[in-house]
């Protein structure tokens, strides 16, 4: 035997209650799960601990980052094993030469990866799917379950047209074509959004596809038993219900399963949610598969001024200023009095939240005193309002002041653990390796074990491991994983069921180019297992091991 | 099924006045246009296509869900 796991408390994803046993692997394969005898050649005392199938992370843009790192950092210690990138339209593949400064723009307005990761950490070396493949794969610790962004496919064939106009019949056809493409070379399904914006601040190319269009390469995906994943309207009820009716409607007559994402709590309106999945319930049980994803944790915004954030994407001015400004003229429209009047009359119907920011980070002296604080006690201190704070810390500190709005929704525990338990709902949305300045997407998988399963008791741990093991493994089609089961791919994770957790958010200088980006370090994960080999501990970190696949999906 | 609002999908050259037109025949293009634009805010609030583009002026994407009746009760 390579490996025998020993004493665990195996929880096999199944949802069946725990019991005490080994786990022999060999050959990156689970052989036996019960008493084993044979000796492993490495063995892991696992007594006290869970050991658990790995997790699987279905939301994630990791796409860029995995040119880089194939361990996807920091996924791997919060216990994940497979990712799915190549949500919401955009992945990096297929691609042509000309189109890759278009899709760069897009990765920096929708996922706010800094142009200058680009720059400095990508080889532009592939345009098909599978050069693409062939690429990642060199150095893959991490399993990847790539989904192709219809965006992509839709600027192959249309070129810039496809920013502006419907398909012909022929460039659907060629669409049809290409997609085929890519599944066969490994894509798990087919991404597309409905909300998202370029970074000219048009809709991206997906959203000028007719329902046509959609239809015929969901005709595809039903050829090849692959996935649909959306992005929608998630803000608005009536829509996301007509969208789930979408889903349904294209499920039923292709046969595929489909996937919205996300779905929020709101807290002004609970009905709301408990209205989309009772349309959920009611449209698979009459044969549809509308999977709505459900993240863990709650919405915490961060930002600087330096970046463009979602926070001030209804702000039109600001976020012009910040979308389409430099540094230096950021600061010049604060530092000119009509600019920043304009900016302040803007703003000044959102007091309330400008109040409730807290001041995070700065890099002068002077203003340590101030971090921790919310704006409303810093502009009492002061003299002024939050806003006006807002803007004067940032011009103090050459726009590196960093603000917190914590809690901004999806933060009822009861609300949110009776959705993410329920039976209908897939436990995910991480947006694992997106929105880099705004939040840290990593350690939803902790989060969901230390607030919905020890503190909430929302769930057992049976079933929280199941929700984002083997159902998540069945519903996207992932074959031999998901399971700790004889003859299953050995990707297996051992944690402390008392200590797991997410750690506190950071900002950390680890991406290419000199860029930062918020991370959450892991508590209680102890082992990782990727292909029967050890990739990470808690008291080594990271291994050299490289047994990620691609994971495409069962036909 | 339960009743849901009705919405349609816009066809690729659709318009406010087009889909009044075509869907709420009952009532003027006026008034068509009028209730449409509020009952979609998340369209009629979009800034419309630039003027370079063969869409220039019309917010309305071949992707929307257009909602032809106001919130149910």
């Amino acid at each position: 035997m390579d490996l025998v796991i020993r004493n665990g408390n195996i929880i096999d994803g199944s949802g069946l209650p725990s019991y005490l046993g080994d786990i022999a692997i060999n050959d990156g394969r689970i052989v036996k799960v019960g008493n084993v005898a044979d000796t492993g050649t490495t063995e892991i005392d696992a007594q006290g601990k869970v050991v658990s199938p790995g997790f699987i992370d279905p939301h994630t843009h990791f796409d860029a980052q995995l040119l880089w790192d194939g361990a996807a950092k920091p996924a791997i210690e919060h216990g994940v094993t497979t990712i799915v990138p190549g949500n919401c339209s955009l992945s990096l593949a297929p691609l042509k030469a000309d189109h890759r400064m278009k899709l760069v723009g897009m990765f920096n307005q929708i996922e706010e990866m800094p142009f200058k990761a680009f720059e400095e950490g990508v080889v532009w070396d592939w345009e098909s799917f599978e050069e693409f493949i062939t690429r990642i794969k060199k150095d893959l610790t991490i399993n990847v379950a790539p989904l192709v962004g219809h965006s992509v496919l839709r600027l192959w064939v249309m070129g810039n047209e496809s920013m502006h106009r419907t398909a012909t019949e022929q460039e659907t056809q060629a669409m049809q074509a290409l997609l085929k493409e890519c599944l066969d070379a490994g894509a798990i399904g087919l991404s597309t959004s409905f909300v998202d914006m370029d970074e000219t601040l048009q809709p991206v190319p997906s959203r000028y596809a007719d329902a046509a269009e959609l239809d015929a390469l969901c005709a595809v995906l039903g050829q090849h038993n692959r996935i649909l994943q959306v992005v929608h309207e998630f803000y608005d009820n009536d829509i996301t219900v007509a969208r789930i009716d979408q889903l349904a409607d294209i499920s039923r007559k292709h046969k595929i399963t489909t996937t919205l994402s996300p779905l929020f709590v709101n807290n002004d309106n609970f009905a709301g949610v408990d209205q989309a999945i009772a349309r959920v319930v009611e449209q698979n049980e009459a044969g549809a598969r509308v999977w709505p994803q459900v993240q863990t944790r709650p919405i915490d915004i961060s930002f600087t001024f330096s970046v463009p954030s979602l926070l001030f994407i209804r702000l039109r001015t600001w976020y012009a200023v910040m979308r389409f400004g430099t540094p230096e003229t950021i600061m010049a429209a604060f530092s000119d009095e009509e600019q920043r009047k304009q900016l302040v009359a803007e703003a000044s119907n959102m007091m309330g939240l400008w109040q409730r920011l807290i001041l995070r980070q700065v890099k002068t002296e002077a203003n340590q005193q101030y971090v921790g604080k919310n704006l409303a006690e810093i502009a009492e201190l002061r003299g002024t309002d939050a806003l006006n704070v807002m803007i004067d810390l940032s011009l103090e500190e050459d726009l590196d002041a960093h603000f917190l709005s914590a809690d901004m929704g999806h933060n009822n525990d009861d609300k949110v653990g009776s959705l993410l338990r329920h039976p209908h709902v897939m436990i995910g949305a991480s947006d694992g390796g997106a929105h880099i300045l705004s939040f840290s997407t990593y350690g939803d998988t902790g989060y969901l074990f230390s607030r919905f399963v020890r503190e909430n008791h929302s769930m057992s741990i049976e079933e929280a491991v199941k929700k984002i093991t083997s159902d998540t493994a069945d519903i996207w089609a992932i074959p031999q994983r998901g399971l700790l089961k004889s003859g299953y791919v050995a990707d297996v994770t051992i944690f402390d069921a008392d200590l797991i957790d997410r750690g506190p958010e950071y900002y950390v200088q680890d991406v290419p180019g000199d860029g930062h980006r918020y991370v959450r370090d892991s508590a209680g994960v102890e082992t990782v297992i990727i292909g029967g080999a050890v990739a990470y501990t808690q008291q080594g970190g990271y291994t050299d091991e490289r047994r990620g696949e691609i994971v495409g999906g069962r036909a | 099924m339960n009743t849901v609002r009705k919405s349609i999908f816009p066809s690729a050259q659709d318009t406010w006045e087009s889909i009044a037109a075509r869907e709420l025949s009952s009532s003027s293009t006026e008034e068509g246009i009028a209730n449409l634009q509020s009952w979609n805010l998340h369209v009629f609030a979009r800034p419309p296509a630039p003027a370079e583009s063969p869409r220039a002026g019309n917010p309305i994407l071949p992707s929307d869900i257009l909602f032809i009746e106001p919130p149910l009760v």
